[in-house]
């Protein structure tokens, strides 16, 4: 039996194991711009990371806007998981084939259909003008803002299945228990359904702050080169500057300050609502 | 329907709020397939008319063509390659009985857990390592990029398969044993039959899934040996056109066929919760 688990593992282990292993040993490197890269065991590329006000602020961007993509999707997605939790019969296989669809479709397609709708001759623009709201179109591409709405529609199916699939384990009697004592819709939201469905509140927003931290093509065709988010400047470092070492660091700050924050926040959001 | 009724309003901004949150992810997908029947050739609202010929014309600029070919190649192979691998890991798994099987489990699962940033940059300078060690190139070949892509392929596999594996009893494969079936006929006859609906299911997602990667591919393909989503982002670095919307569109397309035949067979919605 083990032997049929030879070849997957074989190739899980020499082309995940070794990759990551290899990049680590990389960021301990030092850069030289006349042979590309130097061996050594130094923290340099780390701590430079740290201390350049650029990679900061990429850093804190990063974070600032997954985190805020991660409280968008958790508002939109809840009410939607609730709805598709509690649909029947072919509405709901319905339903859960359209939420699934989108993640089958890559991330490119996606942003693709965003830059059709908020260029400055796109859609919403154009329907803006039509109601004579705006006279000037409005610029919506290469923001912030076209940034966060991309990777929220990316992330929101995954928070709507993982919320859906908790929130069908909690019997409706419950609710019903609490709304014939008396309890208003949201009283029975806030005191009954959402700390149940607490272990896929965690869950999915563990999963989209992971996403939305690593989050490469949206931020690249919606936010524009101006915007810097932490994946696009690892690629950077491969393509551009070819500064390797460097740039194995930044994965890797990326890759240790998302498990952290991802660990430390799960924890704090089930010790709070233990007791 | 008494539309002085407070239940009603609410009722409605319920499900007018639960619908708007389905069409917002929808959207992108409904503009770029409208946006790829416009007459102009710039994207701008409204269309002058509609026609077709933006298919052709994407058909006929190379790039598309070949990433679209080049693609196709790349998902078939890693699927076979992967869902081979990943079902005969997943039957171990589940009806073997063996120590470390957890620890293996989250092996197997792993790819999917490291994020695709550092796992696309450290595969890239891995190959390069081995191509300056043995000087045989892997980079921007076909052979290396298949590697990776099986990499995306046996998690799904492991996981679909297993879970499928794991709604049948053990018991009925002990039945065709005691009856004097041997070892494989038991696999072939039995055990294969009732995982069917995992392995397609399977197959599926890694095809997509390889068909439509990014992160990986990046920094893997080379001249003339490019796929299609990476040659759509350089496209979109300058500007998006009915041209790319054709692209995007028979993508959407074909991923929405695929995942309607399966669900023919599958209940895709059992399968994912």
């Amino acid at each position: 039996m083990p032997l049929l688990l030879l070849p997957a593992a074989l190739l899980v282990c020499v082309m995940m194991m070794a990759p990551m292993v290899l990049l680590f040993r990389y960021s301990l490197n030092l850069y030289s711009p006349t042979q590309l890269m130097v061996e050594a065991l130094s923290p340099a590329n780390y701590l430079n990371a740290v201390r350049d006000p650029y990679y900061r602020d990429v850093l804190g961007t990063t974070l600032w806007v997954a985190l805020l993509c991660t409280l968008l999707a958790l508002a939109a997605g809840f009410p939607a998981g609730y709805a598709l939790a509690r649909m029947r019969g072919r509405w709901k296989a319905w339903l859960t084939l359209l939420t699934i669809f989108p993640l089958m479709v890559g991330n490119v397609v996606r942003a693709a259909g965003w830059m059709t709708l908020l260029g400055n001759t796109g859609m919403l623009n154009a329907a803006l003008r039509g109601l004579g709201l705006v006279g000037e179109p409005v610029q919506i591409m290469y923001t912030t803002g076209a940034v966060v709405i991309g990777i929220v529609t990316v992330v929101l199916p995954y928070m709507i299945l993982t919320l859906a699939s908790v929130i069908e384990s909690i019997p409706r009697s419950v609710e019903e228990a609490a709304a014939n004592m008396g309890a208003r819709p949201f009283t029975v939201f806030r005191r009954v359904v959402f700390p149940l469905s607490l272990p896929g509140v965690v869950a999915g927003s563990a999963l989209v702050f992971i996403l939305c931290m690593n989050a490469y093509a949206t931020p690249v065709l919606l936010g524009g080169s101006q915007f810097k988010m932490m994946a696009p400047a690892v690629y950077d470092q491969f393509v551009r500057t070819t500064n390797w070492p460097f740039g194995a660091a930044l994965a890797f700050i990326l890759l240790f300050v998302t498990l952290g924050l991802t660990m430390a926040g799960s924890a704090l959001l089930q010790r709070r609502y233990r007791g | 329907m008494n539309i002085w009724d407070a239940t009603f309003w609410r009722t409605l901004v319920w499900r007018g709020g639960v619908g708007a949150v389905f069409a917002v992810v929808l959207l992108p997908m409904v503009a770029v397939v409208w946006l790829s029947f416009f007459n102009q050739e710039i994207a701008s609202f409204p269309p002058d008319g509609y026609t077709w010929r933006w298919y052709v014309n994407a058909w006929d600029q190379k790039q598309f063509a070949r990433g679209f070919i080049n693609s196709l190649q790349l998902a078939a192979i890693a699927t076979v390659i992967g869902v081979t691998a990943g079902t005969a890991a997943a039957v171990a798994l589940v009806r073997g009985r063996f120590p470390g099987r957890t620890a293996l489990s989250g092996l197997l699962l792993g790819p999917l857990a490291v994020p695709g940033v550092v796992l696309g940059t450290g595969l890239y300078v891995f190959f390069v390592q081995i191509d300056n060690a043995i000087d045989f190139q892997i980079v921007a070949t076909l052979p290396g990029l298949i590697a990776a892509h099986v990499l995306l392929t046996i998690p799904w596999t492991v996981r679909l398969v297993s879970a499928s594996l794991l709604g049948v009893t053990a018991s009925v494969e002990e039945a065709a044993a005691n009856l004097g079936a041997r070892p494989f006929t038991v696999f072939r006859r039995v055990t294969l039959p009732m995982m069917r609906a995992g392995v397609v299911a399977a197959a599926l997602f890694s095809f997509i899934q390889s068909f439509e990667n990014l992160e990986l591919t990046l920094l893997l393909v080379g001249p003339g040996r490019s796929t299609l989503p990476v040659e759509m982002l350089n496209y979109l670095n300058f500007r998006v056109d009915p041209t790319l919307a054709a692209v995007a569109a028979v993508q959407i397309v074909l991923i929405g066929a695929l995942m309607l035949i399966t669900d023919r067979f599958v209940s895709l919605s059992k399968v994912v919760s």
